[in-house]
């Protein structure tokens, strides 16, 4: 009998051996967030980054100079100005005066080089050099001159895991800045898109997209993109809107990461939604 | 012990080339599979068990060091080693590596590698069956043909039997 189930499973070995592959698989796929699959997670992240900053270092000769990156900085500090210089435009002069602008307008940009970038269909993740050491914390927006590009997801002491507009898990409250029009906006697998927008509400082809003041991750009125299409569903209520985004994630090398300054209360606040559901709002 | 200690040692530079270099051959995010033309090679060379089990390890590195879902892409590679496996023929190695075969079996390995690494990749999956199944399986499942074609062309000629 011992002999004869021997000989069945010696038979089907490779299909045995394939299942019991595929459902470890599967189970690690429904265990990824588990807080021990994160912590092996960190430490893969960690070490490649320190492998792949080596070989950034050898075969990637960094021609940007001091001066090109203060100019890099001072653009992007521009494009957060001239953003709220047009939201200020656009709103009324009795609100405009209300506004403290001086407190608003500082920021406080750590420029940082991109030592590795990952973009696939769904993940869309850059290493930076930046890490604990200089202050980076989880949360933080990252940017450059032309807009948004993503969130801090991790970091080391000497590096950061940035999520960026092209992950499929990073979902950001946006809004139309013309009309004011609310939406979440993520990464479907090959464009940004702000989904099931009722048809009715005023949103045009052409319109800047920037963070929503509702937004719990970003400050508000960072540029993200503009709208390219509308794409209506089968009902005609709701339109999926598809948005190109300012921001070439091909060409980048030099990004900003922006400490915020926020009250200790909002900052828990924001930590506490970041350890529950991730980037996501 | 060295017939998975050496794959694993040539997949270290081809996994750092998957994640760093592929990128800048992609069009549209469609670029080829290097992992998965060396897992087709060593399991041509190995059988089906070798395959499967070397596919999950290759899977395993990749999902770790690439920052995606842990588990899809060992599943991807299970079984497209597998898949490669059933062309496993010890009499028939340098049939196997021959322009033509070893074209078809990375094209079908590697298609059905990309169909099963989408649909497990993204959370809201919501694109229609033709696109997933050209544009997302058989267009990568060909790029990743044509590379490998190169390979076997710039690989040098070897007895595969003594392997």
């Amino acid at each position: 009998m011992i002999d004869f189930v021997k000989r069945i499973i010696y038979s089907i070995r490779e299909y045995l051996i394939l299942i019991i592959l595929l459902l470890v698989s599967l189970s690690l796929i429904s265990q990824n967030e588990t807080p021990s699959l994160q912590k092996i997670k960190s430490f893969a992240f960690v070490n490649i980054a320190v492998i792949n900053n080596i070989f950034h270092n050898i075969f990637i000769s960094n021609n940007d100079s001091d001066e090109i990156i203060m100019l890099k900085r001072r653009n992007a500090e521009l494009m957060l100005t001239v953003n709220k210089l047009r939201e200020y435009a656009i709103e009324n002069s009795e609100i405009k005066g209300m506004l403290n602008f001086t407190n608003e307008s500082e920021s406080d940009l750590l420029s940082a080089n991109i030592i590795a970038k990952n973009f696939g269909n769904i993940i869309g993740n850059i290493i930076i050099n930046r890490g604990e050491k200089d202050s980076i914390k989880v949360g933080m927006p990252v940017i450059n001159h032309l807009g948004l590009i993503g969130i801090v997801y991790q970091t080391s002491n000497d590096f950061s895991l940035i999520r960026t507009l092209r992950n499929s898990k990073l979902k950001i409250a946006v809004e139309a800045q013309r009309s004011g029009v609310q939406g979440i906006l993520s990464w479907e697998v090959e464009k940004l898109t702000l989904k099931n927008i009722p048809a009715t509400y005023d949103i045009n082809i052409g319109d800047r997209i920037i963070t929503s003041d509702f937004s719990t991750l970003f400050p508000p009125k960072i540029p993200i993109g503009v709208v390219v299409k509308k794409e209506n569903n089968i009902s005609g209520l709701v339109s999926d809107i598809v948005i190109q985004p300012y921001v070439d994630f091909n060409k980048i090398n030099n990004l900003f990461v922006k400490k915020l300054v926020i009250s200790k209360e909002l900052n828990e606040f924001e930590l506490n939604l970041l350890k529950n559901i991730k980037p996501n709002e | 012990m060295n017939k998975y200690l050496i794959p694993i040692l040539i997949f270290i530079p081809i996994l750092f080339s998957q994640i760093f270099a592929v990128p800048f051959i992609s069009f549209d995010n469609i670029g080829p599979n290097l992992i998965l033309i060396l897992l087709v090679f060593y399991t041509l060379l190995n059988g089906q068990i070798y395959g499967s089990i070397l596919g999950f390890i290759f899977g395993l590195f990749f999902d770790l060091l690439s920052g995606g879902i842990i588990g899809s892409a060992m599943f991807s590679l299970t079984s497209a080693g597998f898949i490669a496996g059933y062309f496993f023929n010890p009499n028939k190695i340098e049939t196997n590596f021959s322009l033509l075969n070893f074209f078809f079996i990375v094209f079908l390995s590697a298609t059905i590698e990309s169909f099963l690494f989408t649909i497990l990749g993204p959370d809201e999956f919501n694109f229609d069956l033709l696109k997933l199944i050209f544009e997302r399986s058989v267009v990568p499942g060909f790029y990743t043909s044509i590379i490998a074609l190169i390979v076997i062309v710039l690989l040098p000629k070897r007895n595969y039997q003594n392997d």
